[in-house]
């Protein structure tokens, strides 16, 4: 019989060792595939048959009888006739535990064997549904599409068991991977009926399982990848070793984004190894590919050696006196006159004037950097007039689309494997190493990764942006606050990418406020709506810096000072910071939306912010010497509270004894992932409200390893952290970055419960603050 | 270029680099063992450690040249099949997020293990404060280091 590979298929037939596809040669090469071929060529890649029909088909190849036929019911799954079951892993794995909770989804519906389960990493193919990483809606988006892939199969699956057992379907029931007819108690492995479901028509969809009858989610599941992670097997882009490869590290101009006007490569040219200089001309917009000079040589420390010896002349920038206190400048100026009035409500000025309490404070966040610790990396082939593309892409999607653009093909002849992600807490959205690794290897026709040094990956960022609050908030006699009047100005991340929504779009609460129309749109756990009296106003600073997402953007210096303010408000009232807070809520389910397109419920926010204050004693004393502060924060559709527990000693070194955190991000899928998530997002978020800053002097970054960009460290990380997920049912949406945004108000809170001072810039070692 | 022999997980490895290039890129780079990251390139994060005679070095500033007969132990090299306590340890603690980090943190407490059986929490603070975790698994690590000696003590009883 005759049959058809579609491309992605052969790449994982050809799949050898680290080499996640191949080139078209190699391809090439391969075809056309006999059966011995064909067997010794997938026994290299997954280890089961492959022998599928695609609808895109490269090659034909004479194969095996169709009693072989594992049954492929989605793109997701494919079942063998030796039981093995195969889930696709769709969207990377940059930590956020994507690899394992995306495949449990499939296989909870599937009622596969998940000990039994293999699986693959998928290439960028629209079969695959949604494959971008971001925004904390990995699950969220994945939840009904991965779901139905598995139930769809298990509807075959029990069909071809009825059929050939002449019963009803709707008397078999399904376990680990086994169709049962359980009158007769009569049973069929997956593999024995899969040649059988191959022949049925897949409905276009199956019923779903309630809630109570999952078996595998919302239990502790361990990281698929990590016994491959502690033996140290290759998974990561830089990792990707293929025939023939240079190695390439591109020179940026130091002040941002500039072109090379004059390049002298004679030093370069001199080292051993290197095999030329390749100019990157950039493309229009700076968060799809800036212009740079690589070096291509034989290996990573020749490239890297040899780039530092390029002797380059940038084009003059309109931004080279920029700094840090020159947009703190700018900040000021603005502030005072900030031209967008995104909200109003009440009469604030009025209402400020007859509060019993005002506190009028300024808050200003720095430009931080992703630094990942997997540093800026990616592997291009480009020959023949099409593109393979591997490398840590957090959205393979939208990076299949700049690198056609870097290098003039149709999007269709870029084809794009994500690998595993070593770390991307935003910088992965953006796809410009891909198309410099492209640009680099088209100019030498042959494969090539990119790659550079640690500080070339802090200085030439995409980074959160530097922001300026001014909030004056008041509360009444009674302790409710009254007025709020908040006014942010950031250098927009919405202006950098060119985007045509205003720049505050990007910048205020999380959320394209520029479609809200009503303050009860706007996300309401940030804009207090039962506050009679607010206005909200946005500056965009002018800036040359590069900006982009960063891990729970713009949600971070929002909450920071929101919450940092009620605590103030709290106190000068004399009331619990909890009470003050639970007042403005309201009870009711009032609110339907907010702008990010998730449903907010004040009555989840309520339970959260109980849970974390009873959990973590607000209310109750702290032991001598010690002070807990609280925050909350609504992000991307989940809920979390915590408090911090903490001691100072005089040289304003903080001890962070205990953070406990609750969080409602609706059904968990893989708990032991949410647990990870909630632990390492808090320590993240500590490290950064103390240390993490990007200084800007003469329009450059003047950060150059982790020596003058600090991360937190072992002895610094919290003595203990304590994860209470909230049970539900509810769909479930993110937690990938929804810990963040508390923890910097609640550490700032406990400190001021302790001393009295209060904090009001990030990072806090600005104000000599450390961490013990 | 010049032609240097190593001895890496036991087998003797020519490969002829530049005398400056660090042991790193001679792994990853020259033979192909890929399991020991570049983070930094100035022994900043610990991601590169690796064992020279047994002792954690931060393989990226380690230039080829000075290594002469040294024994060199990467992670691939660690246990055949991931049988190692401290492997064992990680893969039952669930420690590694994205996992980048996770070969040089494991190598260093391979290295702390093999000095200090059973480490204070201090000894444990100290030998791992140089290397550094971006997704923030050092709770899971401090657990994992425990557990490890713990399983460390269980394999001597065993023999």
């Amino acid at each position: 019989m005759t049959v058809r590979l579609s491309r992605q298929q052969v790449l994982h037939a050809t799949r050898a060792g680290w080499y996640l596809f191949e080139p078209p040669a190699a391809i090439a090469a391969a075809l056309p595939l006999t059966r011995r071929t064909f067997l010794r060529v997938s026994a290299a890649g997954s280890g089961g048959l492959l022998v599928l029909v695609a609808t895109r088909d490269l090659v034909s190849a004479s194969a095996g009888a169709v009693a072989d036929a594992p049954f492929q019911p989605h793109a997701l799954i494919r079942i063998d006739v030796d039981d093995a079951v195969t889930i696709w892993a769709s969207n990377p794995d940059m930590g956020e535990g994507t690899k394992t909770s995306l495949p449990m989804l499939v296989a909870e519906e599937l009622d596969a064997d998940w000990t039994r389960v293999r699986l693959e990493n998928a290439p960028l193919d629209r079969r695959y549904g949604g494959q971008g990483v971001g925004g904390s809606d990995a699950i969220a988006s994945a939840w009904l599409h991965h779901r139905q892939a598995g139930a769809v199969g298990r509807h075959l699956l029990v069909a071809a068991a009825a059929a050939q057992w002449g019963v009803a379907a709707d008397v078999c029931s399904t376990s680990r991977g086994v169709v049962r007819h359980d009158a007769s108690g009569r049973t069929a492995t997956y593999g024995s009926l899969a040649a059988r479901a191959a022949e049925l028509t897949p409905p276009a969809s199956a019923a779903l399982k309630d809630a109570s009858r999952f078996t595998l989610i919302g239990t502790r599941v361990p990281g698929r990848d990590v016994a491959a992670i502690v033996r140290g097997l290759p998974l990561f882009g830089l990792d990707v070793r293929k025939p023939g490869m240079q190695y390439a590290a591109v020179a940026k101009s130091p002040v941002f984004a500039r072109r090379a006007v004059r390049v002298d490569a004679t030093r370069a040219m001199a080292v051993p190894g290197v095999a030329r200089v390749v100019e990157i001309a950039g493309l229009p917009n700076p968060t799809h590919l800036i212009p740079g000079v690589a070096v291509v040589a034989d290996s990573t420390w020749t490239a890297l050696k040899a780039r530092d010896l390029l002797d380059i002349e940038w084009e003059p920038s309109p931004f080279a006196d920029e700094s840090t206190a020159s947009l703190r400048a700018q900040a000021a100026e603005r502030l005072s006159a900030p031209p967008e009035v995104l909200h109003n409500s009440g009469n604030v000025d009025t209402a400020l004037a007859s509060a019993r309490h005002v506190v009028d404070a300024t808050y200003e966040c720095a430009f931080v950097a992703h630094a990942t610790l997997e540093p800026h990396n990616c592997t291009a082939d480009v020959r023949d007039g099409e593109c393979w593309i591997e490398g840590p892409l957090q959205m393979p999607a939208s990076g299949r689309q700049v690198v056609a653009a870097a290098i003039g093909l149709a999007p269709e002849k870029v084809h794009v494997m994500s690998s595993r992600i070593g770390g991307g807490f935003g910088r992965r959205l953006m796809s410009d190493y891909a198309a410099e690794a492209a640009v680099v290897s088209k100019a030498m026709g042959a494969p090539v990764q990119v790659v550079d040094s640690r500080s070339g990956d802090l200085q030439h960022d995409y980074y959160r942006p530097f922001a300026v609050q001014r909030l004056r908030a008041g509360v009444d006699a009674q302790g409710r606050v009254v007025a709020w009047d908040h006014t942010l100005a950031t250098c927009s991340r919405n202006a950098y990418r060119l985007d045509t929504r205003p720049p505050s779009s990007t910048e205020l609460y999380g959320s394209y406020v520029g479609r809200v129309k009503t303050v009860q749109e706007l996300d309401p756990d940030l804009v207090p709506t039962h506050i009679p009296n607010a206005r909200l106003r946005y500056a965009a600073l002018s800036t040359g810096v590069p900006t982009g997402a960063w891990r729970a953007p713009s949600h971070m210096a929002i909450a920071f000072a929101v919450e940092t303010m009620l605590d103030e408000m709290a106190a000068k009232a004399g009331r619990s910071p909890v009470d003050l807070r639970l007042d403005f809520l309201g009870d009711t389910a009032d609110v339907p939306s907010s702008a990010e397109g998730y449903t907010y419920d004040p009555a989840r926010m309520r339970a959260v912010i109980r849970e974390a204050a009873e959990r973590g004693g607000i209310g109750g004393r702290a032991a001598a010497g010690r002070g807990r502060g609280f925050a909350s924060h609504f992000t991307f559709g989940s809920y979390c509270a915590q408090v911090a527990e903490v001691s100072v000693d005089a040289s304003k070194r903080v001890t962070v004894h205990k953070v406990t955190a609750v969080i409602d991000c609706g059904q968990p899928v893989n708990l032991l992932g949410v647990e990870a998530q909630v632990e390492g997002g808090i320590i993240d978020a500590l490290g950064t409200a103390f240390y993490a800053e990007v200084p800007i002097a003469r329009g450059r970054a003047t950060v150059a390893n982790f020596d003058t960009y600090r991360l937190i460290r072992h002895r610094e990380a919290p003595r203990l952290v304590e994860v209470h997920v909230m049970p539900s049912r509810r769909t479930p949406t993110g937690t990938g970055e929804i810990p963040l945004p508390p923890v910097a108000p609640a550490i700032a809170n406990a400190i001021a419960a302790l001393t009295g001072t209060r904090l009001r810039q990030t990072p806090f070692s600005r104000d000599g603050w450390s961490l013990a | 270029m010049a032609n240097f022999e190593l001895l890496v997980n036991g087998e003797r490895r020519a490969v002829d680099v530049a005398p400056d290039t660090p042991l790193l890129w001679v792994l990853r780079d020259a033979i192909g063992l890929v399991g020991t990251k570049f983070g930094c390139g100035q022994a900043l994060c610990g991601a590169c450690t690796v064992h020279v005679d047994g002792r954690a070095r931060r393989s990226c500033t380690l230039p080829v040249s000075q290594l002469g007969t040294a024994a060199v132990t990467t992670i691939e090299g660690l246990s055949r099949d991931g049988s190692h306590p401290v492997q064992r340890a990680w893969v039952e603690i669930d420690v590694p997020q994205c996992g980048w980090c996770q070969a040089g943190q494991i190598m260093s407490t391979a290295a702390l293990l093999a000095e200090r059986p059973d480490p204070t929490d201090a000894e444990i603070g100290t030998a791992l404060n140089g290397n550094l975790c971006r997704c923030g698994t050092y709770t899971r690590i401090r657990r994992a280091v425990q557990r490890a000696a713990e399983l460390t003590r269980a394999d001597g009883r065993a023999r």
